[in-house]
């Protein structure tokens, strides 16, 4: 009993604390700096926390009182703790981000609170509604947080998208979630798992439709290939610390709950197999294809995250339900969460007053400016093109061998190669940073400690997520 | 008799999609949304029915508290579009190009 009250101490202090921030954000001396210090505070109670659970197999909390809705396990402790950390980093990030761009309020730090909660119980959930209603949490807070600009167009233009392609895909949740219901009487993963083993996945159609609107509905919050568009747009509009809490804490929650979902049973996996292999292909080379096109860092970097959605679908796909842990999946996480935090945490001080600094050209001769945060941004770059020995080469390697190991070569070999041409926008960025004269001084950048300091602290994590398999 | 509340629900499941796809006015394509959830919650209620199983009404129930949630976030954003440009029309807002 004691044990299931602390598995859910994470969620419970997240979530207890983000409404403290808001109620005391009433008040005038709490200021947007204490609240920023408050809010990274209780994340890192809350990292802490979930860090000193010791979970074995899968452990429904509260069976008996909430009907075995949570269920938690190392995946999911491994994806909270991503999530909590890419939260202390956004928070810290836009401490300095919010020195140049004057838009914030204490309700900015809340938001980030209520996000987090959503995330943490998406990962634990185990049933389709409280996976939806954790999605939903999740997304109304990431919604406004994209659109909180409110005197930017782009902005207030990025959070209409976001919001009506959002809420259209958690429409196909709720339908999928009713004809699941419909086959199978029930919403929790465990009977529908025992549904498939006992009738089997494809004689009963209802299943496959539900299944299908589901993971239309997940596949649409990862940015897969057939639902991408809105992407690059709502990633360009939003607040930098934004767009880094989006591509990490959202997508290592959404991963998280597509995998349990899909492990549910054997015919449930086997039967979308066939189907995640090619969009796991298609979402590879579309995303590259973008990236290669485009000439803002946001939008590249935007990009550059459907491609890495496309690796995570080939470790879905090469996932087995009989002995399931998501190691791999939960290591390529963290892997690109460190790369990507990073290299938003830098964007964040460097891009100065208004984001003015959007283009590759934006950052010639960075190198000779500020020789430190350039390095760090190489370092984080190659990491997201899997250079060794960061840790998105080690992401990779298991992904790829694990592809491999479950039979499937040519996912593998293909994988390969769109990680080979990632290098060309990947390298751009540093090209233009080391090779190109400087054009002019980026002496407008306002000295800020919190924000470099977190870049390096990433640029460890990316070595240290590398060797953390040889230590353990 | 069941399968008549489900046929609705599928199409209005459908409508709501056209709607969304197809209107321009930013009031028109949230409330499309609204009609998808809405086409969800009756087939909740209509699989309920039909296994005589009370589950699908609780679950109808949580799905309209997050619709109502959605729909103050919608109207907020509408507000904020109509101060912006003072028009509705979906076509004005295409700053972004994907």
């Amino acid at each position: 009993m004691t044990n299931d009250i602390m598995l859910l101490m994470p969620l419970i202090i997240v979530g207890l604390g983000g409404i403290i921030v808001m109620i005391a954000s009433a008040y005038e001396k709490f200021t947007i700096e204490v609240a920023a210090q408050s809010t990274a505070a209780i994340l890192a109670i809350a990292f802490l926390t979930q860090l000193s659970n010791s979970i074995s197999g899968n452990v429904a909390v509260f069976s008996e009182t909430f009907n075995s809705i949570l269920v938690v396990s190392t995946f999911s402790k491994a994806a909270g703790l991503i999530i909590l950390a890419s939260g202390i980093f956004t928070v810290l990030s836009s401490v300095a981000y919010f020195k140049e761009n004057r838009f914030c309020t204490s309700e900015y730090y809340c938001l980030v609170l209520f996000a987090v909660t959503g995330m943490l119980m998406l990962t634990m959930s185990h049933e389709l509604i409280t996976a939806f209603i954790a999605l939903e949490i999740m997304s109304l807070a990431v919604y406004v947080l994209v659109g909180y600009n409110r005197d930017n167009v782009i902005s207030t233009e990025a959070v209409l998208k976001y919001l009506v392609l959002g809420a259209f895909a958690g429409a196909f949740l709720v339908m999928g979630v009713a004809f699941i219901f419909g086959a199978t009487t029930s919403t929790n993963f465990a009977v529908i798992g025992q549904y498939i083993a006992a009738n089997g996945f494809m004689q009963t159609p209802l299943l496959i439709g539900g299944s299908f609107f589901v993971l239309v509905a997940l596949l649409f919050k990862a940015a897969a290939f057939p639902f991408h568009a809105w992407v690059t747009d709502v990633y360009d509009g939003a607040p930098i610390p934004v767009t880094g809490f989006m591509a990490t804490a959202l997508k290592t929650a959404i991963f998280a709950v597509f995998a349990n979902f899909l492990v549910v049973d054997d015919g449930m996996h086997a039967g979308w197999i066939t189907y995640l292999f090619y969009i796991s292909i298609f979402t590879m080379f579309v995303g590259n294809l973008i990236a290669i096109g485009q000439q803002s860092l946001k939008r590249m970097l935007a990009a550059s995250g459907i491609v890495h959605t496309g690796y995570l679908l080939i470790a879905l796909v090469a996932i087995s339900s009989q002995d399931f842990s998501g190691s791999v999946i939960a290591f390529y996480l963290a892997a690109y969460a460190a790369a990507t935090l990073g290299i938003f945490a830098a964007l964040s001080y460097l891009s100065g007053a208004d984001e003015k600094r959007k283009t590759f050209d934006d950052f010639k001769g960075l190198a000779k400016v500020r020789p430190y945060s350039a390095a760090a941004i190489s370092i984080f770059l190659l990491s997201m093109a899997g250079i060794p020995p960061t840790a998105g080469f080690m992401g990779k390697f298991y992904i790829i061998t694990s592809a491999i190991s479950a039979g499937h070569v040519a996912l593998a070999v293909l994988g390969i190669v769109s990680s080979i041409i990632s290098m060309w926008y990947y390298l751009r960025l540093i090209i233009s940073m080391y090779f190109h004269e400087a054009e002019e001084s980026f002496s407008d950048i306002l000295p800020s400690r919190l924000a470099p300091t977190c870049t390096f602290v990433l640029v460890f994590c990316v070595f240290a997520i590398s060797l953390y398999p040889l230590i353990v | 008799m069941i399968h008549n509340y489900l046929f609705l629900s599928i199409i209005l499941f459908c409508l709501g999609i056209v709607g969304v796809i197809a209107r321009r006015n930013v009031f028109t394509v949230f409330m499309s949304i609204e009609l998808m959830l809405n086409a969800g919650i009756l087939a909740l209620i209509a699989f309920a029915r039909l296994h005589v199983h009370m589950d699908g009404h609780v679950l109808a129930m949580m799905v309209m508290a997050v619709a109502a949630a959605e729909a103050a976030l919608a109207l907020a954003v509408v507000i904020l579009l109509h101060k912006h440009k003072s028009k509705l029309d979906t076509n004005v807002f295409s700053l972004l190009k994907g």
